[in-house]
């Protein structure tokens, strides 16, 4: 896959209005931020509360308490190695909703699997993400090409792009639209 | 190619296919265990999907909640029963049928080696054992459902090669702690286990399938995604005279691409205990003799083979359990169960004063069956031993293989097999 601007790749399912570059402010978070407590705080895991309006005041609440105030949709979030362990996807579900990017040094599996089902844009493998940007330093990410240009400091870099297959199920808005629009399609 | 390449590239029609590569491979057959058939069905309804896409692969199991301790699972048993009819589920077993999801279709013919399979539950891990390949899901099994595929990222191999023959007495599930000891992130093998699956090489003709299944549990419970034995004559001779289907076993080629390679001496190995919080804290079981015990199980995904039950029996056989002791036996399979009724064991069991549990999964999903109280001590072959899997945060969970299991039972407090078996 080419990083190429000029030649950014579109999946055939990328629905109209759907944008795999985003253009905003990064917030820098460090190596090991835990799923659980880190990214959403315990009860919402344990209490399996999957709805947007209930996790977003509660995003980042114990690392970086008001992020959700003060967050806009296009930003991106890009944090050091291990991030997300446990493989709940509450998290994930509020940062799509909010219409935010994910941009990580690693996450276990099941975090990247459960953040693909919940339709964000992410990349993971970034080897030195967060040295690449400080928060608040100006970015623009293409997650289907992996291509990562800070504004701020007139730097890119290229990282591993998402897998075109599992570009159809973050376009869609993650599982559920990609089984909806699956069962449409055969069933017209 | 890798043993568990090989089986990904087979379903997915491929003829080579690496690590990190995105397959939809097709499956042998989709495994949905009792209790996630609502939520899946729920999914499914929600989105007005109304059939399954390959309903005769769809094999679903009654392990979790087998006797219904509660009215909600009972009305969850009804609903499984309706959902089974509805979909057209060809393989349904209800209560009392089949047993543990991850434990008879191995011992039935229904998995076999070379097959691929999705699962919702993490323990597919369990098919290594006999050289299949089976993929958890979790909750996008609903997808598996409705289309008969997921997406699936080709794992990356670690090649474990197990050296010497382990002494008598220590058994798989020994082993299998001291593995996860030195497999788990921060280990002393300096790997990262998750989404690993664990290639087993080396001495592997003294381990036969109930061994392999104890070998392919403790390294599920640090996080690894798969485990692969290749087949012995013994398995494949198993595997032929149980068969329901044909099939094609897969063997790693020798300069297939690992990330790593590790090796175990087995042969210095001692009884392990795990210490309550993890597989991963295993010590010899001298370590631990004497402390005092409330509750033993024996059974679970690790260790619910027919051997696993024979191996407790050795022990209680014309002994009973200490008194203030409750021990629980919970066989893999119906199939276990009529055995254990043929061969005395169940007359072992009963009259050592155990209490014989249904086939499935009994109290290690969770203690919704049978769950401990504040403070109380046990030691088990349950799959893992995390904090709270039995109710109150502070009981205490040691693990331990099956024969250690009976003779702590038998003593009161954490004992050493051998000895007991030498005293005798």
């Amino acid at each position: 896959m080419s990083a190429d601007p000029a030649n950014r790749p579109m999946t055939e399912d990328t629905p109209p209005g759907f944008e795999w570059r985003l253009r905003g402010r990064a917030w820098v978070l460090g190596h090991d931020i835990q799923h659980q407590g880190g990214v959403v705080p315990a009860w919402i895991v344990t209490g399996r509360h999957m709805d947007p309006a209930d996790i977003i005041p509660h995003l980042f609440e114990e690392t970086d308490p008001g992020f959700h105030e003060r967050c806009r949709p296009g930003d991106i979030i890009v944090a050091g190695r291990s991030f997300g362990m446990g493989p709940k996807m509450n998290g994930y579900i509020g940062m799509q909703a909010l219409g935010l990017g994910l941009v990580c040094e690693s996450m276990p599996f099941l975090g990247y699997r459960g953040a693909i089902g919940a339709g964000l844009r992410v990349l993971t493998d970034c080897q030195g993400a967060t040295e690449e940007c400080a928060t608040g330093d100006e970015l623009e990410v293409d997650f289907a090409s992996g291509l990562f240009i800070n504004h701020t400091r007139g730097s890119h870099r290229e990282y591993p792009p998402m897998a075109e297959s599992l570009q159809a199920v973050v376009a869609l808005g993650g599982n559920t639209g990609w089984l909806r629009q699956w069962w449409a399609a055969r069933n017209p | 190619m890798t043993a568990v390449e090989k089986v990904l590239a087979r379903a997915s029609g491929r003829s080579e296919l690496g690590a990190g590569e995105v397959v939809e491979p097709e499956p042998d057959f989709i495994m949905v265990h009792d209790g996630v058939v609502l939520a899946a069905r729920r999914e499914l309804d929600a989105l007005g999907i109304d059939r399954l896409a390959r309903p005769d692969r769809v094999m679903m199991v009654t392990d979790h909640e087998v006797i219904y301790p509660s009215a909600r699972a009972a009305e969850r048993g009804a609903f499984n029963r309706k959902t089974a009819r509805d979909w057209g589920v060809r393989w349904f077993f209800d209560v009392g049928q089949g047993g543990h999801g991850h434990i008879f279709p191995m011992e039935s013919g229904l998995l076999l080696p070379g097959m691929f399979y999705f699962d919702n539950d993490r323990h597919s891990t369990n098919a290594g054992a006999i050289g299949a390949f089976g993929f958890r899901m979790g909750s996008e099994i609903g997808r598996v459902l409705a289309t008969g595929t997921n997406w699936v990222m080709v794992p990356k191999t670690i090649r474990l090669v197990l050296r010497g023959r382990p002494r008598p007495g220590v058994l798989g599930r020994d082993i299998g702690f001291v593995i996860a000891r030195h497999l788990r992130e921060g280990g002393s093998w300096g790997l990262n286990p998750d989404y690993r699956v664990i290639e087993f090489a080396g001495e592997l003709d003294v381990y036969d399938l109930a061994q392999r299944t104890a070998l392919c549990s403790s390294p599920t419970e640090v996080r690894a995604y798969g485990t692969f034995f290749p087949p012995s004559e013994t398995i494949l001779a198993h595997a032929r005279s149980v068969a329901q289907r044909p099939f094609t076993p897969v063997f790693p080629d020798a300069d297939a691409r690992v990330e790593a390679q590790v090796s175990l001496d087995v042969s210095t190995l001692e009884p392990q205990v795990a210490l309550p919080g993890g597989v991963h804290r295993a010590v010899d079981v001298s370590e631990v003799e004497g402390t005092r015990i409330d509750h033993a199980f024996i059974g679970s995904c690790g260790s619910g083979h027919y051997e696993d039950l024979q191996a407790a029996a050795r022990l209680l056989a014309g002994r009973r359990i200490a008194p203030g002791v409750r021990l629980m036996i919970t066989p893999g399979s119906e199939r276990s169960t009529r055995r254990m009724l043929d061969d005395g064991l169940m007359k072992v069991f009963v009259e050592a004063g155990a209490v014989v549990l249904p086939a499935g999964c009994g109290a290690c999903n969770d203690g919704v069956i049978g769950p401990l109280h504040s403070g109380e001590v046990s030691i088990s072959t349950f799959a893992g031993n995390n904090h709270g899997r039995l109710g109150p945060k502070d009981a205490q969970l040691y693990l331990g293989n099956p024969a250690t299991v009976a003779a702590s039972a038998v003593a009161g407090c954490i004992a050493d097999a051998r000895r007991m078996e030498a005293a005798a």
